[in-house]
């Protein structure tokens, strides 16, 4: 199960703003932009359980909202972009919110790992995935996927 | 490998590089056959394990055998030998001040300084670099740079409390037209991953990140440097460390994985398009402060006879340190593991973060394991130091080390390197006036990336946590001024609130003049950090400094020539300033090679990392002005030169001759000025250095929200000094006061004979207007300075 993290629209100028910047140092225009955090939790949880992780654990009710399903943000001409660490490498912040959910729930997940997603309105996946590779990710240690929305 | 392992000491030549380099090991031909000729001796093959070992406690990062080898320097006809380089400049100095308040140097993971009044306490300091894994994963790299450097100061005596964290970053161009190669990471890439992985470790373990620099020059281009340091304060009774045979070897905080194999050999390597991650470490700032929770509680109680971090090495180094003289018997199974695909001598070599080995008395293990417990810290016992002198590592039945200590430690073969002075062609033509006036100039050195303010970097870090950061690194008005020095008041550590006593700590900086001048690199160095810490209020008397030198790689002649001025000049500063070494650290081969094998070399850099105590920190001094109506200063005199200025990066300047130090002069006058901010005269104080005295008169007025009205009639000065000279020249040795107009006859009788002028005053009106005799040199509003000042770098 992957939970996905939003910031509120109206909290989130700033972080769009300073990764629209980032990819225009990287020669990509982008029109519109959203990010999320991604959670991906394995383990034999029912939905209410990961509900329960998404809403008292990793979100911050005032300024974020979570989903246990993909966002739909309503961008035009866009894609998501999905960054994770490799699997072979140390996730500090899913090793900490395995000890989290061990706390919150009386029993551990099998893994925990964390991500970001972008959801970027711009003119083509190539260009996209060109600035992504410059700036957002770096093959030795991450892996990343693009898909049209 | 198998098979060449298995006849490693019939192996010729060609086949033994191959198999060094096929295993990451990084020796070269001597020390490998050394190998070969002691196993031959022993009447065996070596162990894969015992290869590996070898090569971890034989490599650079762990030895240091250029900067501690023999060396042949020429200079012209000059000709002189080292038989250690190191101990004949850095350590000489040091013996030879002998200063008593230094309670530890060179011996251990730290030196040590007294601390304080009561006679109680030391502080220990140490700064430390993580290259080549920045190179490779910024994020990762730098996190666990600060790691390894907290552990260092956990690893001091029997553990001190880490109080500051530091971090001075050398980054190429952000704006660099410079095509890249392949394998690299742009530079905006690295610093914003750098920068990220510094934050969020200082911050989550919860110790300040107050002081450093940035610096950008496309020699860092594929090889970013990044020093971090950290400082500790440790009870006295706490310094000293023994190993008593019979002590049950612990290792304590996180667990062993395959990450960070071949850290400590990587480091004495090209990076190229072939390196990968497995040389790169990830960090666990939360594991890291349990680690510090169980240490601070068990060394008040006595529970554990010696310390040491896992660093380069892994338990290789690390428990091949403390057994040094006992010897070791490791059982590699007893490791707590991450992966179990893990082979029994990647277990041994692994550099997994986070990890303490503890000599621990078997009668006082019940109650250290009683504290790891109550912490949540992962422990396991590897073994026993035996006082055999023998390392004996096993795995199950499987023998993987069997090793004489002397061999490990003492036979590494070391020979004369080659050294010699780069020729510089100087030119002493005086540099034109600008063509658009000096504010205009003025006004692109404030935007310049070397200059400019870092608040976009200072801003990520936590630098209030423990509540002791007295002396900012944003200071001034509007708490956005560029401060000279962090002053630390380390109450979280001594739980004493009526004891003012503090230190501070402040950097030098200057590899822009070491292309021209490595010798005066390193005086320029010493005194930009005295000088800082002088503005701060520290007692510089009682200075005392680390080195921390970075060069391409010492094979060519001309990259040893470099150090070995620098080192000369370390010590004739350390001399002059009366400043010792405590500690320090070389990093080499920081040079890459691309996909067309076109060699990167990075410019000859070395930071000075300083600190001096502060006796009452309630008294320290800010840099921004404070009144108006208080004249101004400037102390020092200003010498021709433009050679190393940021100005040469923005007008072309042929003028590339630098500014000589006058280490005696310079003395006599921070002497006379110390004395002057003691009794409380000086009210703001701000060192002359990147961008020269315009910037420095810039920054003290917007980040004072003042103006000023200023003559440069009476400043000291070269004859035939030019303007451009004047404003924007970086000649040491000079600084800017701000003086209390009630006291400005006693702090003239202070500085009497010395080369300080009243060069005008603080004003109310938001201008800063400079004259120079009749000439109007600039005028120009604040706020527009501070304007072209205040940019993001991230």
């Amino acid at each position: 199960m992957i939970i996905e993290i939003r910031t509120k629209e109206k909290y989130a100028k700033n972080e769009e703003a300073g990764f629209i910047g980032r990819m225009a140092h990287a020669g990509l225009k982008v029109k519109a932009a959203r990010l999320s955090r991604l959670y991906r939790v394995e383990a034999p949880f029912s939905r209410a359980e990961f509900g329960r992780l998404g809403a008292d654990l990793l979100t911050d009710k005032i300024t974020e909202h979570y989903s246990l399903s993909q966002w739909r943000p309503g961008l035009k001409k866009a894609w998501r972009v999905e960054v994770w660490l490799k699997d072979s490498v140390t996730d500090v912040v899913g090793e900490s919110v395995k000890g989290a959910i061990a706390d919150m729930l009386g029993k551990e997940p099998e893994t925990v790992r964390f991500g970001h997603a972008y959801y970027v309105a711009c003119e083509s996946e190539v260009k996209l995935r060109h600035a992504v590779a410059r700036t957002l990710v770096n093959e030795t240690v991450n892996k990343f996927r693009i898909g049209k929305i | 490998m198998k098979d060449k392992l298995a006849n490693f000491n019939s192996l010729p030549k060609k086949e033994l590089e191959a198999l060094d380099r096929a295993a990451g090991w990084s020796l070269n031909l001597t020390e490998l056959s050394e190998v070969q000729r002691q196993f031959r001796k022993m009447g065996r093959q070596p162990a894969r394990g015992e290869l590996e070992t070898i090569a971890q406690t034989w490599s650079e990062h762990c030895k240091h055998k250029t900067f501690s080898g023999p060396v042949i320097f020429r200079a012209g006809a000059k000709v002189k030998r080292y038989k250690n380089l190191f101990k004949e400049t850095i350590v000489k100095a040091t013996r030879s001040l002998n200063r008593k308040w230094c309670l530890s140097v060179f011996t251990d993971n730290a030196g040590i300084v007294e601390f304080g009044k009561t006679g109680k306490w030391g502080l220990a300091f140490k700064a430390e670099t993580h290259n080549h894994p920045c190179a490779v994963e910024p994020y990762g790299g730098a996190e666990t740079g600060v790691g390894g450097v907290i552990r260092d100061i956990l690893g001091v005596g029997l553990g001190a409390k880490p109080v500051l964290n530091t971090d001075t970053f050398c980054f190429g161009r952000l704006d660099t037209k410079k095509r890249l190669p392949k394998n690299a990471l742009a530079p905006g890439r690295v610093m914003r991953g750098v920068v990220e992985g510094v934050r969020d470790y200082g911050n989550r373990i919860g110790i300040p990140t107050a002081a450093g620099g940035l610096y950008f020059d496309d020699g860092y281009l594929l090889n970013p440097l990044v020093y971090v340091g950290c400082a500790g304060l440790i009870p006295v009774d706490k310094i000293g460390k023994r190993v008593i045979p019979g002590d049950l070897i612990v290792s304590i905080g996180g667990r062993t994985g395959r990450d960070g194999i071949h850290g400590a050999t990587f480091s004495s390597a090209n990076i190229d398009e072939e390196t990968t991650a497995s040389a790169v470490q990830i960090g666990h700032a939360v594991n890291e402060k349990k680690a510090l929770d169980v240490l601070m509680r068990a060394r008040d109680l006595g529970l554990y006879n010696a310390v040491t971090d896992c660093g380069a090495g892994g338990f290789s180094s690390a428990i091949g340190e403390l057994g040094s003289e006992t010897g070791a018997r490791v059982r590699l199974d007893k490791a707590l593991l991450k992966d179990t695909r893990i082979e029994p001598w990647e277990i041994w070599v692994s550099e997994s973060q986070e990890r303490m080995i503890l000599s621990v008395p078997k009668a006082k293990l019940r109650r250290l394991a009683a504290i790891l417990d109550a912490e949540n810290c992962e422990y396991c016992v590897l073994g026993e130091f035996p006082g055999d002198g023998r390392l004996l590592v096993t795995h199950g039945e499987e023998r993987i080390v069997d090793l004489p200590m002397a061999f490990l430690h003492g036979g590494v073969p070391n020979f004369e390197k080659p050294a010699e002075a780069r020729k510089v062609k100087i030119s002493c033509k005086p540099p034109a006036a600008p063509k658009g006036g000096y504010a205009k100039v003025l006004a692109d050195l404030l935007a310049h990336p070397n200059v400019c303010s870092r608040h976009s970097v200072i801003t990520q870090y936590d630098h209030e946590v423990q509540g002791g950061t007295v002396g900012k690194p944003l200071q001034g008005r509007y708490g956005d001024g560029p401060g000279d020095a962090a002053v630390i008041w380390p109450q979280a550590a001594t739980l004493d609130l009526k004891d003012f006593s503090g230190f501070a700590v402040a950097h030098g900086f200057a590899p822009a003049v070491g292309r021209i001048d490595p010798y005066q690199m390193a005086l320029h160095s010493i005194d930009e950090a005295v000088r800082n810490l002088l503005c701060s209020g520290a007692d510089i008397s009682r200075t005392a400094i680390l080195d921390n030198f970075c060069a391409a790689s010492p094979r060519d002649p001309r990259v040893m020539g470099d150090l070995v001025l620098a080192a000369e000049g370390c010590y004739d500063g350390a001399m002059a300033y009366g400043a010792p070494f405590i500690s320090g650290k070389d990093s080499f081969y920081n040079q890459s090679r691309d996909a067309d094998g076109k060699e990167y070399p990075i410019p000859i850099s070395l930071l000075i990392s300083a600190t001096a105590p502060v006796e009452d920190v309630r008294r320290s001094v800010t840099m921004n002005f404070k009144e108006p109506g208080n004249p101004v200063f400037l102390a020092g005199v200003s010498l021709r030169g433009m050679g190393g200025a940021v100005y040469g990066e923005i007008i072309a300047c042929a003028n590339n001759a630098v500014a000589p130090l006058d280490m005696k002069a310079a003395v006599k006058l921070y002497s006379a000025i110390a004395r002057a901010m003691r009794s409380g005269c000086v009210v703001a104080a701000h060192d002359v250095s990147q961008g020269g005295l315009a910037v420095t008169l810039a920054e003290m007025a917007f980040s004072g929200g003042l103006g000023a009205e200023l003559d440069l009639t009476g400043a000291s000065r070269e004859d035939g000094l030019t303007p451009v000279e004047l404003l924007f020249g970086e000649s040491p040795a000079r600084l800017v006061l701000e003086v209390d107009k009630s006291r400005e006859t006693e702090f003239l009788r202070l500085v009497k004979g010395l080369p300080v002028a009243e060069i005008g005053r603080v004003n109310e009106e938001p201008e800063l207007s400079v004259h120079d005799g009749g000439e109007a040199l600039f005028s120009s509003d604040i706020g527009a300075l501070k304007a072209s000042w205040k940019k993001e770098l991230i």
